[in-house]
């Protein structure tokens, strides 16, 4: 396998209105958490938050497109969401192989989502097999 | 390690995975007399049993298991080594 324990990854990541719109589209959420600032606002937020699976998308993204093979697939994903990510901010996406299962080609990634201001936006665990 | 321990936590391992109701393994149970244990979720199977166990296996020795008492022989290999 083209992995080793302890390698880490490092990607950036902004959700742009783009993305945010894109997303919207595709799950077709319109929460007003979301959507409305001023509901936003009562429920003590600054600004309409993002939505947090935006960051499963980018998670997507980097195991489709940044590792060193393109033979992967997810067996599973868990995200905890730990502080709101809000319109054009970028994210630096942090994830360490944290296990190997060399008998059954699979590997799991500790991950985590740094704000700008570095709280942690999300983090969890990413199973992955890499296929024959 | 006692066979008997292992195969009730065997039991729990694979009732958590494969979500088909209770499972009774023994030495002689195949992929065939279980419900849902299929290649993918061996997959689970076996890095749920690596992590219970504290082990590794190897790709070339899980290939020869022909029943649950191929793969308990193995743990209790691997957990003699240790």
């Amino acid at each position: 396998m083209d992995f080793q324990l302890n390698q880490c990854y490092k990607q950036k990541y902004c959700v742009t209105t783009e993305v945010y719109e894109h997303f919207q589209e595709c799950s077709q959420d319109f929460n007003p958490l979301h959507t409305d600032e001023e509901f936003a606002h009562q429920k003590g937020f600054p600004e309409k938050v993002m939505y947090g699976n935006i960051l499963n998308a980018f998670i997507s993204h980097f195991i489709g497109e940044c590792l060193p093979t393109k033979n992967v697939i997810i067996h599973s994903q868990s995200i905890t969401f730990k502080n709101p990510v809000f319109m054009n901010e970028c994210l630096v996406f942090e994830a360490v192989v944290s296990d190997l299962f060399e008998a059954v080609k699979a590997i799991e990634f500790k991950y985590k989502f740094i704000k700008p201001n570095g709280e942690i936006a999300g983090k969890g665990l990413i199973q992955i097999g890499v296929l024959k | 390690m006692e066979r008997n321990k292992i195969i009730s936590e065997l039991n729990e391992i694979f009732e958590d995975i494969i979500d088909e109701g209770p499972v009774s393994l023994s030495d002689v149970t195949t992929v065939r007399d279980v419900d849902g244990w299929d290649s993918l979720t061996n997959i689970q199977v076996v890095i749920a049993i690596e992590k219970h166990f504290h082990i590794r296996f190897l790709s070339e020795e899980i290939v020869t298991w022909k029943n649950v008492g191929d793969m308990i022989d193995c743990i209790i290999d691997r957990k003699e080594v240790k």
